[in-house]
This record gives C-alpha cells, structure tokens and sequence, in this order.
C-alpha cells in the first residue's frame, strides 16, 4: 500500500507520524461474492486518521459493496478488517456507528414529514425533565450542525418535505455529522448540490478531517476528487487497480483506471446541415418560474440547456413534454404549433423524454426490460386494441445491438441491470417512439464514465441522422461534450445563448449566475 | 419460525401456484370431512357462489393493478340490481330495467373515476364515499323493501345450461376475455404500466388520467353487471344486496395474487382466489360451522392475503 503525502496539509499530521500507528482501518483480503458471482477479489485497504481519500469506479465496481462491509452492512466472505490494530467485526449497521463508521448513502432516507431538527436527531431526540422530546435543544444542536455542513441558511423548524434534494442531502450529511464518526463514509454526496453548497460541503470535510476523521468520497465528479482527496483510489471489477495522489496524475489517467477507454468528454466536431427550424419558442411563460422565453432550435442540433438548480431547465422541458401547461406565448414544432395538455400528446406529437431521476420518473421497476422499452410505441405499433408483442421483441432486439445494451435477455427485470444500462433501456424507450424531437434531462446522472462516453455516442449518432436533441445539464463538461449550442437559464429567464465557438466553463457559468 | 418464513416467501414468488395450492387443500380437505362436499350439485353451487365474486373482481383486480381500490362495488351492485328492478317493474320492459342496471354500475364507476382523476381525491377515500352514497339512494328508491325482480336476469342468476349455472359460464367467458385485454391490448399493458410506475409512465407517454378513469368505469360496470346477476338468483332486488361484497371482492383479488402496491396480478389468480372465498363459505355450511365463525373467517382470509403480498416483497418498504 501507498503511503498518502499530505504535505500541503499543515493541520493534518504528517506521513511519518501517521505510519508510526497503525492504520484507523485496515482491510485485508476482502472477497464479496453474490450468488456466485464475485464482487470483490481480495481488496486491500488502509484508511488513516485524518485523510480523505476517493473513491473512484464505474457502477458495479464494487464500490458499495466494499462500503457496506466496512460499515456492517455487509458480512465479507473472506478477509480481515482492524480498527487501529484491533480486529473487528461488525455484524450490523448500528453495530457500525456505535464503533464510529457513519455511512452516508447515495439515496436520501430524510423522513419528509418531520421537521428538519427531528430528523437529525432521530433515534436520539433529547427530552426535557418531564420526559417530552426537547425541540429547543434539537433546535440549537441542529443550528450548529447545519452551519458545519455549509447549510446555515435552513431553519430546523422547516418540514424536511419542503426542501429541495440538495438541501436534503446536506441533511444527511450534517446527521451524520453529528455522530462524530471517526470514519466517514460519503457515498456521491454532491450529485443534488449547487456549486455554493459543494464549497460549504468541503469545508465540512476538510474541518472534520482536521479533527482527525478518516474520510472516504466516493464520486463520479472527478474534479471534486481531485481537489478534495489527499489519495484517490480506483476500483475496477471487484479489484483496485490504482492508488494516485492528485497532485500526480490527470483526468485522463483516472478514466483510463476506471475503464480502459480513452478520454470522454472531447468533443467531435459536427456540423448542422440545413436551417430547418425544428423548435422554436415565443415569449414562452408558465406562472411559476420561467418568463418570456425565445429560443430557436434546428433540425439536427444538440441544444444544450443549462442553468443552477432551480433555474428552469426542468421546468422548460415539462413544458415542452406537455407535463404543465404553458401561461403565454407560443410554442411550435415543424411550424405546428403545440398546444399540449398531457404528455401524451406530446409523445403522438413527436416530442420524447428522458427524464431526471431515473428510479422515480425512469423505469418501471417490476417490469421486464422489454416492458420498459416498448411502453412509449405501444400505441404506435399496435394492431387495432392488440399491442404487437412479437414485434416489440424484434425492436427491442435491435436497439440492444445499437445501444450497447448488456443484459441476458428482454425478459429479465429492469431492476436487475446497472444503472447505466437502466438508462439505456430509457433510451430505446424514448426512440422507439421514433421522436422528431428528443428531450434528455440530466440523461447520464448516476450512470458510470463507461456507459456515459456510450450514451454521448448515441446522442450525437441519432443527431447526425437528423433527430434534434435538446439537453439539459447541470455539467458544464457534459455540454461542452456534446452540444452544438447552449441556452443558459437564469431564475426562469433566458440568460442567453452561446454559440459552439463561444461556449467556455467560464463563459456559461457566469452567465448562469446572472442576476436580473 | 424462520423456515416458516421463508416457505412463506416461496409461496408467494408463484402466487397462482400457492391459491391453487390452498384451492387444493381446502377442497381435498372437505372431500373427506363431508360426504355431500363432491356432489356435483354442491360443487356447481360453489361455481355459482364463486361467479358473482369473481365476474366484480375482474373489474377490482385492473383498478388494484392500475393502484387504485374501489371500495363501492358491494353498494353498486345493490344499487344497479334495484335500480334495474324499478324501472323493469315501471316500464314493463325488461330491455329498459337490465340496461338501465349496467348503466348505473358505469355510471357509479365514472364518479368514482372522476372524483379520483379530476378532483385528485384519494381512491381509499372517494369510493368510501360513493359506498355510503349508492347504497343510500338504494334505500332512498326502495324505502327499504325488496323489489321483485325476474326474467332474463333470473335466468342468468339461477338458470343452467347442460346443469352448469349459467353465471359460472358467464364468469368464465368474462375471465377469459378480461385476460385476453389485461395481458394483450395496449390499454391492458398501460394499465400494469401505471400501477407499476405512474409518474414514469406518464411521462412515456401514457394517459394516466384516461386510464384511470377507464378501471374505475370498467369496475363499475362488472359491479353492476354482479348486482343483476346476484338479485336474478334471488328473484328479487333488495336494497341491501352485496352488502359486505367488497370484503369477499378485493381478498380475491389479493389472493390471486395482485399486489396492492400495483403494478403486478393476473387474471387466472383472481379467478382461483375467488373459488377459494367461495370454497370456505361451502366448508362453514357443510361443517355446520356458525355463520359468525365464517365472518370472523373472512377477515383472517384478507389479512393473510395481504400479508404474503408484504413478505413477499421483504424488507422494500423499510
């Protein structure tokens, strides 16, 4: 194992000290296998005192794997873990924290209906003499809480319900925060952040390391990683493949662990043929968010759509879904104009989506992956009040070989492939229903490097062959990848729009953080 | 306790396969506790017995699917049957009366449907309301007293065809044309779409709305298609007919299988679910059982049910 140099770090203490006693955590030989097949091979692991190491991987590395097992969560079938050189074994989760390992997961457990300091104090909620739960004390102890992770601005009295992802999610954190974990386990912590909250969110890391917590970040952001971690250690099919110190190595390197493919995000240089106006928008409002939006799209284009959460991106694609309706102006496609009520008018018009959120908005979890895929075309392809099964099998078969799709057959359940073929799947539901427009929003959230550089190739190939695809993101370097053109929205307004030759990080992120 | 669990747990993976399996039992059970259980007059009673039940779950098991329940259907069928007495007893026609019956389930089922669709009122709670008020205006129409009823209806309720009651055929006819449309039409797979996911299926593209709208009207119709088919066996329509039914409805349902979380069930299990309510009402008659153990019973029944439908899905919803 490599020793970790946090030179630059004066408040940790320093590389000789550290090897001097023995590790927070040490793994040694750690094999996971599920019903026969085998998640983790002999991983070997050392987790010291006041570090914050990365954790890197595409889905189905065995990241959480070896997560839940060092948490309890999970019982590894072979190997050995020490806590500062005494052997331990936790049998359960609670087991877990009561030795000081705190699990923050990817998925949000925030129990909507109780107010924020409730939550954070679930399980152990102080009472006053008179035996009644003590909301003073819960309100000051989660004020301070709060304000650790960066989120002072949330009141602890607010229903945890109101709140948006992001701000749920720094719930999580701060609830684990207030366990005082020595070891703390942060499963893609800035997915739902905004860029101010990821700042408040990494000052919290660096103070608890400073307190002496061994940390471990696992992300998809690889930036994030490289400028929080002091050791990023990459996992790939069950193994760790390397273990690099930021300041040593670059993206590129990094992607080349986690998947052997060349670099992603560079973008191939296309051109737009032909002026057709595929989409375009009029002083576009709802009576919510977005005001006086114009926009043109052509045929063919990759419009990008980006903006801070909270902006309009998700609120504009409804819109144009047919999910809400639109207050004024006028939207028309092909120079029709829409005036949709439902979706699903939306889908017969042409107009097809991949939504956010692929668990709650995507799939159709107790369905077959053929299910999922057809469910957009049934009507399309049905035979008078017959669905055309046979014919959906031959479909799904083709867009299996098109997209890369890696499954055993149409019939197994969508629940049971990796998040990235999940998505894929969306994908083959959405072109099945042959769209003339294809909206994506947020299409590669939560899915690995592998299956994404996959889907940007997909996006730009259907593009080439004339579909017009609009994107919304909220990663500046997914829109530098893949868009032709980028509309940044701002508090429901149009910030402007940028053309391929002017499109910077800089550029977009300013206009997105204009003020009206 | 454990390898009680999960012997459970297996059951529940083939549910069909576990409702027949208890068909089974229960009826090899009875063969030898009762001499008169395998008559053929005794099982051709617990056919038509089982018909009614059956013929109004077919339309329970698609709202159940689409995640809805329709708690009205026992005061529909006693709505629908008396309405269609009524008017067959004021106009002399028989076409009007029957007619006017189907109507009155339809319609039932479209309020409900609405009141879920339009007004977004939960379905637990709209079709509690439309159960008070249907049966309210059953009693309102009747003052109370039975109305006779007969004709083509009684043939369906009491009649037989080569000694099979005629409702059990019919029953049969329905379940396979309800099974055909649940599992081969595109409204069928829209509806198991919906229950599985609403949001990402409006989102592909499905008409939540008109799809909802259309298990709660088709509910209705099969309830008031059951009220006909109930007071036709009878020879008379009384005001509180059906009464209880949506117990005896929604357990068969879920005995066959359908999950109350949506998305899953078919046709075939609600069919089996609804011989074996029939089959444990014979058992209480035939044993000489008290009529309130078989009360007690059914409540036993419908918790059971609906606890293999949790330990089938584990731990998901902790």
């Amino acid at each position: 194992m490599m020793q970790s140099d946090r030179m630059n770090e004066a408040a940790a203490p320093d590389a000789a000290a550290a090897s001097a006693q023995p590790p927070l955590i040490r793994a040694r030989g750690i094999a996971k296998s599920f019903s026969g097949n085998a998640v983790l091979h002999s991983v070997d692991l050392d987790l010291h005192a006041g570090e914050v190491v990365g954790l890197l991987g595409e889905n189905g590395a065995g990241k959480s794997t070896l997560m839940h097992i060092l948490s309890g969560g999970l019982q590894p079938d072979m190997g050995t873990i020490e806590m500062e050189g005494e052997p331990v074994r936790f049998g359960s989760v609670a087991e877990g924290i009561a030795a000081g390992v705190s699990f923050v997961h990817q998925e949000l457990s925030v129990i909507g209906a109780l107010s924020v300091a409730e939550n954070l104090h679930l399980g152990r909620m102080a009472k006053t003499g008179a035996g009644l739960v003590d909301f003073r004390l819960m309100q000051e102890a989660s004020r301070a809480l709060l304000e650790r992770v960066g989120a002072g601005h949330i009141d602890p009295r607010q229903e945890a319900g109101l709140l948006r992802a992001g701000e749920q999610q720094l719930i999580e954190i701060a609830k684990a925060a207030g366990r005082k974990p020595r070891l703390l386990i942060l499963d893609e912590p800035t997915s739902s952040l905004t860029p101010h909250e990821v700042g408040g969110f990494f000052s919290y890391v660096r103070e608890a390391r400073a307190a002496g917590a061994a940390i471990i970040f696992i992300t998809h952001r690889l930036e994030e990683a490289m400028s929080l971690c002091d050791r990023v250690v990459v996992l790939r099919n069950g193994a760790i493949v390397s273990e690099r110190r930021p300041a040593e190595t670059n993206r590129q390197q990094l992607i080349a662990d986690m998947t052997g493919k060349p670099a992603i995000y560079e973008h191939r240089p296309r051109s737009v043929r032909g002026g057709e106006i595929a989409l375009s928008l009029r002083g576009v409002s709802d009576d919510r968010l977005l005001e006086g939006i114009d926009l043109d799209i052509r045929k063919g284009e990759i419009f990008g759509m980006f903006g801070l959460v909270g902006a309009g991106r998700t609120e504009l694609l409804d819109l144009i879904h047919g999910v809400h309706r639109h207050k004024a102006g006028t939207m028309t496609l092909f120079g029709k104009e829409l005036s949709l009520r439902d979706p699903s008018q939306a889908v017969r018009a042409g107009i097809a989506l991949v939504p956010e959120g692929r668990k709650t908005a995507g799939i159709l979890p107790q369905h077959s992956v053929r299910d999922n895929a057809a469910i957009s075309s049934l009507r399309r392809f049905a035979r008078g009040v017959f669905s055309d099964r046979a014919g959906d099998a031959g479909r799904v078969e083709r867009h299996r070989h098109s997209l890369g799709i890696r499954m055993a057959s149409d019939r197994q359940a969508i629940s049971t492939l990796s998040g990235g073929n999940q998505q894929k799947v969306i994908f083959a539901r959405a072109l099945m229903a042959d769209p003339r427009l294809l909206l994506l929003d947020e299409p590669t959230h939560g899915v690995d490097v592998g299956a994404k550089s996959d889907l940007y190739e997909i996006v730009t190939r259907e593009a080439d062959k004339g579909l017009t695809v609009i994107v919304a993101s909220s990663e500046v370097p997914e829109i530098l990848a893949l868009c032709d053109r980028v509309a940044i929205l701002s508090k429901g307004r149009l910030a402007g729009v940028l053309e391929r030759a002017e499109m910077t990080e800089d550029r977009i992120l300013t206009m997105a953080f204009k003020e009206h | 306790m454990q390898a009680g669990l999960t012997f459970v747990r297996g059951l529940g993976r083939h549910r069909e396969a576990s409702v027949f399996a208890m068909l089974a039992a229960v009826a090899i059970y009875l063969s030898f506790a009762s001499d008169y259980f395998l008559e053929p007059r005794n099982l051709l009673n617990v056919g038509r017995q089982a018909s009614v039940v059956a013929i109004v779950a077919l339309g329970q098991a698609l709202v159940i699917i689409a995640r809805g329940i329709d708690l009205s259907v026992g005061s529909v069928i006693g709505l629908s049957a008396v309405v269609a007495a009524v008017l067959m007893r004021d106009t002399g026609s028989e076409a009007i009366g029957l007619t006017a019956g189907l109507l009155t389930g339809l319609a039932c089922g479209l309020v409900n449907g609405v009141l879920y669709t339009r007004f977004r009122i939960n379905p637990f709670i709209a079709t509690l309301g439309t159960l008070s008020i249907a049966r309210g205006i059953a009693l309102l129409m009747t003052g109370g007293i039975p109305v006779p009823f007969g004709g083509f209806a009684e043939f369906v309720g009491a009649g037989r065809i080569f000694d099979i009651p005629v409702s059990f055929l019919l029953m049969i006819v329905l379940a396979v044309v309800v099974h055909l449309f649940a599992s081969r039409t595109v409204i069928g797979r829209e509806i198991y779409a919906i229950g599985d996911n609403p949001k990402a299926s409006r989102l592909a593209g499905v008409n939540l709305r008109a799809i909802r709208l259309f298990v709660f009207a088709f509910c209705g119709l099969l309830a008031g298609l059951g009220g006909l088919i109930l007071a036709g066996n009878l020879a008379s329509a009384d005001p509180n007919l059906g009464m209880g039914y949506e117990l005896d409805v929604i357990a068969a349902v879920i005995l066959g299988g359908t999950a109350l979380s949506g998305g899953r069930g078919s046709i075939l299990g609600v069919v089996i679910g609804a011989l074996l309510m029939a089959l444990l009402n014979n058992a209480f008659v035939l044993l000489g059982i008290s009529a309130y153990w078989q009360v007690v019973t059914k409540g036993l029944v419908i918790i059971f049910a609906v606890g293999l439908d949790g330990l089938q899905r584990g731990g998901d919803d902790d």
